[in-house]
């Protein structure tokens, strides 16, 4: 699941905020050149002078995210491949922690939900070790009227409070229901090892 | 100079004293001389007697080489001159012989006499027998060799075939040995021991103790050991038949063996094997045999007194009455009379001998009553007659139980309608016995002594005198008590139901809950409730099937015509609206129960459809001759002989003025229909060139009419033998001339639907569903099935509502969720998120008939089938009905009748020579197979193909030979692999360069991120054609014209798959499968290859549904808005522009990456998507696909599959490994068998391998990665491992294949990890190419 690798860095410049006409991505050659034809191709590479639907999307997310207190962004230039920042929630064994999320979004996004993982190692019963994580909502449950803000909602949602009854990690989850304090340590152990 | 050896060989031996190595050099002297003189000078030189007399002595007197000598010289001399065997005989050679055997001092000697022994016993068999050679023969075969083995038996089948009552003693002593040789392993001694102990069998038929002596030796035991466990499974087609005839004997006197059978559960082994053979279609003959042995025994059942030792008689008859369920339903559903009437007859026995309270409870288990009236709707009148003295004894064992459940399930009205037609068959017919001559008579097929066989048992008046005398007793009965009359009830009750369906069809369901559960109540009550008790007789006669299809029709059936019906689109609406309504009564599990209310439903037409048996007769041209080997389907129509066809002279009717008289006698092929012959008879006996009418000639035969729908040969046929079910055509027929007469049509019969039926097209070219464009929804709604058809006969309603049914249920999905829609639109749902379709339908497979698919088996069986004896029923199911039969059975017809769709075939010049074009092609590209082969080369063609350029070469070597009706196969350039191997190979490596990322096929093509993934689209919901918009014509370096191209290559390869028999290995969805079949897609399709999107877009689309509806109303609701968000998100707020979603540069409208979606604009905006989707957006690539089957066959004969079936034929079976025996279906050969240790761990291995490894090792071994319809079973050749011959080390080897013959062979490893490894590496290292073998 390790996606970040298969991406190589866009030679085209990222017109933050710019909605609409702004594009100047100079994309005439388009994401075709990307060799093996597998990369996302940077928004505006169609025409040149129009974002695309799900680019338009993703813009209007980006503007609304500006205005909440979830800091997630593009990463370089490629409008479909974000960063993320969560901060471990107080009260919780993660507090303290700044754990990355990469966020990916489909070409046809908001019909397909954006893919979300984990960059930084996690003790949680729904999330694996390649930062894979299990969420209804980023599956069966998705609706393109939802947002990349309400996807980051829910996963601090599971980070305060874990589902352990349909988990990623199976061990995680029976120390969890077992041996809460054992879980608590461990992951607040983690949280200080990768976390900080 | 022969006579001068053998006189110093008759010296030598004539010296008493001499030694005995004089002796035996004389003898061996002898010997030679003996097998190589020609037999005159033997005749003349030798003295017969001298030699008799003296051999004997040495054979029982001599010591060491001696009786070896004599007893060969005795087995030259039979063998040359066979009239002595009778002389030495005479001087006790045989005797001697005996004594040797048995002595057993000397296996060379034992062998020896063996075949002296085999010589004699060819010429005196009875004398042998007496000497009890039989057992002797015997005494030493497990230390025989393999040809002195078959030798031995061969001795004692000489003996015991056809010998005297007298001797029969002499040869049961054979028999505890030939029992022994049943456990044997070597098929052939199971087989000729077998036939041994089956004539012993039948030589001691008649005489108990002799079969007595029979039974002590085991024979039951053994021969049930052999079945038992699944054994019959693995028995060859020769050895069944051979046991089920022994036991049958044998059962069939001996009392003590029937007794034995019953202990060791004969029953539920014979339980088994009927329901094995009656599923399969080559399974008639053991069926029979099976049915036969059943009634053997009950034979000393009921020999045996009727009271004493009671209480064992009863366990056996309980076993019996065991099968006596599974009897009726093969008999129900048997195509063959001689099956139905040995089921009858078994039947009759059971209850000849069961007690009238253990009959009672049969009734209710088993239902006899509704199983005779279905066998007395049969026209055979063996069958008949039989049923009717099942009936009589019924009645008489309990009269008053009995003729209620008659009533109630229509035996007493067949009776009635048996003796109406019988009394006038007796007064008009009495002259016309002749065609009874050709049904053979049944009746003494199952006594065994019956001496004559011709003549038949049933005497003329037998069935009417037998009707009456039961119909007298129902008068009997009727004067004594009225019983209650259930019947009337049903209808009462059908009617009642029908129109509350009609009255709650006004108001809308959702608007009222108390209506909505009245309607529920009263709908449980009649399908779930009722139906399943209510006999099938008074299910069809209340007319419940016309009654529904009429609700369901909006009165459209029953009508028949829509000429009143102004507002289509209303009548259109109020159909559907009835069909959801219906589908959502019908599917619906109530509570309590399991089963579907429409599952019940079905179950009852298919059971009233098997009563209307004469409905679909099987038509076949002369007994016996139905030996069609099950597996080998010929694809290709071969033209080795001349095809059959009838001389017929057309004639012109006597009042026909208009035309001019055609002279000549017309050669007419079976397959041709009157509208064929019209096309040529039109411009000779044509007057005037004018009349363009469709039909313009009428022809008849004999004053009958022909129907225009059916062959001309097949109307012949029907006419000829009119009264008859199932018929069987002289061999007289044709050589006779027929007469047809013709005129011209003077009814100008347009139909009055047509012009009903173009309003409707033109109505249905405006909506969207794919419902109403569905032929079993314009059935429904024109009220009539398409086609010719005979609108009176009684399966008619019958087929109309199974055909309205399954599409029903076929629809289910898109019914039941366009309520949900509706619902939500009205309010009643509030939540997008429920938008749920709670229902499933009913499987396919529950719409099947067992009846007509073994009638369509039996038919196919036909020799002239292929020729175009296809009776128009058959026709007519596979056309309109196909889901009534099989899917093993329609494959078959698809592949015997596929030939006449053709496309590029020379089927119109009759001696099929190839055309001189196609053989100066390219002579370069291919070659044609050496001479040698000529046979296999005119069927097939190679043709190379390079492997780095796949596509290209398979696309020009397509283009070119696509639709040759040669077997395409293929050379790979370079490589040394030919054969079947390559061209499987070939198959599926360019199934996967069309699944590669970045061709623009697929849907998803554009959309992947994962480099890595060796470069194939994945779609874990099937390939699905990607949109590609009409204006632009490339994007990102694809061109569309490359991908149209790709798509016809798709289409060649598709086709040419199924023609050859080959396998892709290319995932594609089923919407895929349903644009090749056919069928129109629709909105509700998109959820099956693209879930997220289909489901935003059906959410979309019931938010259009409420705005429309809000808008309708708009005063009651004065919060417009908060209703017609997008879950809580106003619509612009997605920031949808009409762009395709995942294709940016897919503009819906011009200038639709500028406009955004709104409320006011997301109409357009759903309706753009799903078109684009579905069609406008792949239509090109759609076509391209479709021209380029139908250049090799006409595209639309497949449409009696469906989807998963269409998937099953082109992609194999896929996961028929886990579920099927492996050792069952693998051979091992050349110095292996089942036990051997590597192929042990061989089977091990392959059992724990994963599915990509098995894909691997199918590669490796067959050249294609999946097996073919019908898994392991059904690969041809079978898989065969042999053993590697390999000189040093074992464990360096590597096994190699042969995939032409599906070879592997395998160095015996000397571990299975070792095994492993090996595999493993030949699997990865021996894909992708052909140089391994």
């Amino acid at each position: 699941m390790s996606s970040s690798s298969s991406f190589p860095g866009s030679r085209f410049p990222f017109a933050a905020g710019g909605a609409g006409a702004g594009a100047s991505g100079g994309g005439a050659g388009g994401g075709g050149g990307g060799g093996s034809g597998s990369s996302v191709r940077p928004w505006g590479s169609s025409g040149g002078t129009s974002v695309s639907s799900s680019g338009k999307r993703i813009q209007k997310e980006l503007l609304d995210l500006n205005a909440s207190d979830c800091s997630a962004g593009p990463k370089g230039d490629n409008l479909y491949h974000w960063l993320s920042t969560i901060i471990g929630p107080q009260g919780s064994p993660y507090e303290g922690g700044i754990f990355f999320l990469d966020i990916v979004f489909p070409l046809d996004y908001p019909f397909k939900p954006p893919m979300v993982t984990f960059k930084t190692r996690i003790y949680h019963c729904n999330v694996d070790s390649i930062g894979a994580v299990s969420l209804e909502i980023l599956k069966d449950g998705w609706s393109p009227a939802l947002t990349i803000s309400k996807v980051l909602l829910a996963i601090k949602g599971i980070i305060t409070n874990p589902d352990p009854y349909n988990p990623l990690v199976e061990s995680i989850a029976r120390l969890y229901l077992t041996d809460r304090a054992k879980h608590d340590e461990i992951a607040a152990e983690w949280t200080l090892r990768f976390a900080r | 100079m022969a006579a001068e050896v053998l006189r110093y060989v008759q010296a030598a031996l004539a010296d008493e004293a001499g030694c005995a190595d004089a002796h035996a050099a004389a003898l061996a002297t002898l010997c030679d001389a003996l097998a190589f003189t020609h037999p005159d000078v033997l005749l003349a030189a030798v003295d017969v007697a001298y030699f008799a007399a003296r051999l004997p002595a040495f054979l029982a007197a001599g010591q060491n080489d001696l009786p070896v000598f004599a007893a060969r010289a005795i087995a030259e001399a039979v063998d040359i001159l066979p009239q002595w065997a009778a002389v030495f005989l005479q001087h006790g050679a045989v005797e001697a012989l005996r004594d040797r055997l048995l002595a057993a001092d000397n296996i060379e000697l034992a062998e020896e006499c063996l075949r002296a022994l085999d010589e004699i016993s060819q010429e005196c068999p009875d004398e042998c027998l007496r000497l009890g050679v039989a057992a002797a023969a015997l005494h030493l075969f497990d230390f025989l060799s393999a040809s002195k083995q078959k030798m031995a038996l061969k001795i004692v089948t000489q003996l015991v075939q056809e010998c005297d009552d007298a001797d029969v003693p002499k040869a049961m002593e054979a028999a505890p040995a030939l029992c022994n040789l049943l456990q044997s392993s070597d098929n052939s001694i199971l087989g000729s021991a077998l036939s041994c102990l089956g004539m012993l069998a039948a030589d001691a038929h008649g005489k108990a103790e002799h079969m007595d002596r029979l039974c002590e030796s085991k024979v039951v035991d053994t021969a049930m050991g052999l079945l038992d466990k699944d054994g019959w499974k693995i028995l060859d087609d020769d050895t069944l038949p051979g046991i089920l005839a022994l036991l049958k004997h044998i059962a069939s006197v001996s009392e003590k063996a029937v007794n034995s059978l019953f202990d060791l559960g004969v029953c539920d082994l014979l339980k088994q094997m009927i329901t094995c053979y009656s599923c399969s279609p080559s399974g008639s003959d053991k069926l029979e045999m099976l049915v036969e042995l059943l009634y053997q025994l009950m034979q000393p059942l009921g020999t045996s007194g009727q009271m004493n030792d009671t209480t064992e008689q009863n366990a056996h008859v309980d076993q019996l009455a065991s099968i006596v369920t599974l009897i009726t339903q093969v008999a129900k559903c048997g195509a063959l009379s001689s099956v139905c009437y040995r089921c009858v007859v078994v039947i009759g026995n059971i209850v000849e001998l069961s007690t009238p309270t253990f009959l009672v409870g049969l009734q209710k288990t088993a239902n006899l009553s509704s199983f005779l009236t279905c066998m007395l709707a049969r026209k055979n009148r063996h069958i008949v007659f039989q049923t009717l003295e099942v009936s009589k004894t019924l009645l008489k064992k309990h009269h008053q139980f009995f003729f209620e459940s008659f009533t109630k399930e229509g035996v007493k009205h067949a009776i009635g309608t048996i003796q109406a037609q019988e009394k006038n068959r007796n007064s008009s017919e009495r002259l016309k016995r002749k065609n009874n001559t050709q049904e053979w008579c049944m009746c003494f097929d199952l006594d065994l002594d019956s001496s004559s066989t011709d003549g038949c048992k049933i005497e003329n008046n037998a069935i009417l005198n037998l009707a009456e005398e039961i119909k007298k007793s129902f008068v009997v009965v009727k004067a004594n008590k009225k019983s209650p009359h259930r019947f009337g009830c049903v209808i009462k009750f059908v009617r009642d139901f029908f129109a509350r369906l009609n009255r709650h069809a006004l108001t809308v369901l959702t608007q009222d809950p108390d209506l909505c559960k009245e309607l529920s109540d009263i709908s449980r009550k009649f399908l779930s409730d009722e139906l399943p008790s209510t006999s099938t007789f008074a299910f069809a006669k209340s007319g419940s099937a016309k009654y529904l299809v009429d609700y369901l029709s909006n009165r459209a059936y029953l009508k028949s015509n829509l000429n009143n019906c102004e507002d289509l689109t209303e009548q259109l609406k109020e159909v559907q609206h009835r069909l959801q309504k219906f589908t959502h009564l019908a599917l619906k599990v109530s509570n309590g129960s399991s089963v579907k209310p429409l599952g019940i439903l079905v179950d009852k037409l298919l059971d009233a459809l098997h009563m209307s048996y004469e409905s679909f007769p099987v038509i076949l041209s002369d007994h016996g001759q139905r030996t069609r080997e099950s597996t080998m389907i010929p694809l290709r129509h071969s033209r080795t002989q001349e095809s059959e066809s009838l001389d017929i002279k057309f004639v012109k009717a006597r009042r026909e003025k208009v035309l001019r008289s055609y002279g000549g006698v017309l050669p007419v092929s079976l397959s041709s229909k009157p509208g064929e012959m019209e096309a040529i008879l039109w411009p000779v006996i044509c007057s005037k060139g004018n009349a363009q009418g469709s039909s313009r000639l009428m022809f008849s035969y004999k004053g009958t009419k022909l129907q225009p729908s059916a062959t001309i040969f097949e109307s012949l046929v029907r006419l000829m033998n009119a009264g008859q079910s199932d018929i069987v055509i002289d061999s007289s027929f044709w050589d006779e001339e027929y007469r047809i007469s013709y005129n011209r049509n003077k009814s100008e019969n347009i139909p009055s639907t047509s012009s009903c039926n173009t309003r409707l097209f033109a109505v249905q070219e405006k909506l969207e569903q794919s419902i109403v464009k569905d032929p079993f929804f314009c059935s429904l709604f024109l009220g009539k099935l398409p086609g010719d058809v005979d609108e009176s006969d009684p399966s008619y309603d019958l087929l109309f509502t199974l055909k309205v049914l399954e599409g029903l249920n076929r629809f289910s999905y898109q019914l039941s969720m366009d309520q949900q829609i509706c619902k939500f639109a009205e309010g009643y749902l509030q939540n997008l998120d429920d938008l749920k379709v709670t229902i499933s339908p009913i499987p396919q497979h529950q719409f099947m008939s067992n009846l007509l698919t073994n009638k369509l088996e039996l038919q196919m069986q036909e020799r002239l089938f292929e020729d175009g004896l296809v009776p128009s029923w058959c026709v007519y199911l596979a056309e309109t009905c196909p889901f009534l039969l099989s899917f093993s059975a329609r494959w078959k017809y698809f592949c015997l009748t596929v030939h006449r769709s053709f496309m590029g075939d020379e089927t119109s010049i009759p001696d099929g020579s190839s055309t001189p074009d196609e053989e100066s092609a390219a002579p370069d590209e291919e070659e044609e197979e050496s001479d040698a082969q000529n046979e296999a080369s005119k069927k097939t063609r190679k043709h190379k193909v390079t492997r780095d350029n796949i596509l290209e070469s398979a696309a020009s070597m397509m283009t070119k030979h696509g639709s040759s009706t040669k077997t395409i196969e293929v050379v790979f350039v370079g490589e040394v692999g030919t054969g079947r191997g390559p061209t499987f190979e070939f198959y599926s490596t360019v199934s996967h360069e069309l699944q590669r990322l970045g061709i623009g096929m697929w849907r998803g093509d554009n959309n992947a991120r994962k480099a890595g993934e060796a470069g194939f689209v994945r779609s874990s919901f099937g390939l699905f054609p990607q949109p590609w918009s009409s204006v632009g014509t490339s994007t990102r370096g694809i061109e569309l014209s490359d991908v149209v191209k790709k798509f016809k290559l798709l289409g060649h390869v598709v086709a040419r798959a199924l023609l050859d028999g080959r396998i892709l290995d290319i995932p594609l969805s089923k919407a895929f499968y349903k644009i090749m079949l056919g069928q129109e897609l629709d909105i509700y399709d998109i959820p099956s290859f693209d879930p997220e999107l289909g489901k935003t877009v059906l959410e979309f689309q019931a938010l259009v549904k409420r705005k429309k509806f809000l808008e309708k109303s708009s005063e009651k609701t004065p919060n417009r808005n908060a209703d017609l968000s997008y879950k809580n998100v106003r619509l612009e707020d997605l920031c949808l522009d009409f762009t395709l979603p995942g294709n940016p540069d897919y503009e819906l409208v011009p200038g639709g990456s500028e406009k955004i979606v709104t409320l006011e604009n997301l109409e357009e905006y759903v309706n753009l998507i799903v078109d684009a989707t579905l069609k406008s957006g792949i239509v090109k690539q759609v076509e391209a696909f479709k021209s380029a089957v139908n250049e090799v066959f006409a595209l639309k004969t497949l449409r009696m599959f469906d989807e998963e079936e269409m998937e099953r034929i082109l992609c194999g079976e896929q996961d028929s490994w886990a579920s099927s025996k492996l050792e069952d279906h693998i051979e091992f050969e050349h110095g292996y068998d089942a036990s051997s240790p590597p192929i042990k761990s061989f089977l091990e291995i392959l059992r724990e391998f994963e599915r990509e490894d098995q894909r691997a090792f199918l590669q490796f071994t067959t050249g294609a990665p999946q097996l073919p319809l019908g898994g392991l079973a059904s690969l041809d050749p079978k898989l065969t491992v042999v053993r590697k011959q390999c000189d040093g080390n074992i464990d360096n080897e590597l096994p190699s294949v042969n995939t032409c013959r599906h070879f592997i062979k395998l160095p015996p490893y000397s571990s299975k990890e070792i095994m492993l490894m090996k595999l493993k590496y030949a699997l990865a290292e021996g894909l992708g190419s052909f140089h391994l073998s």
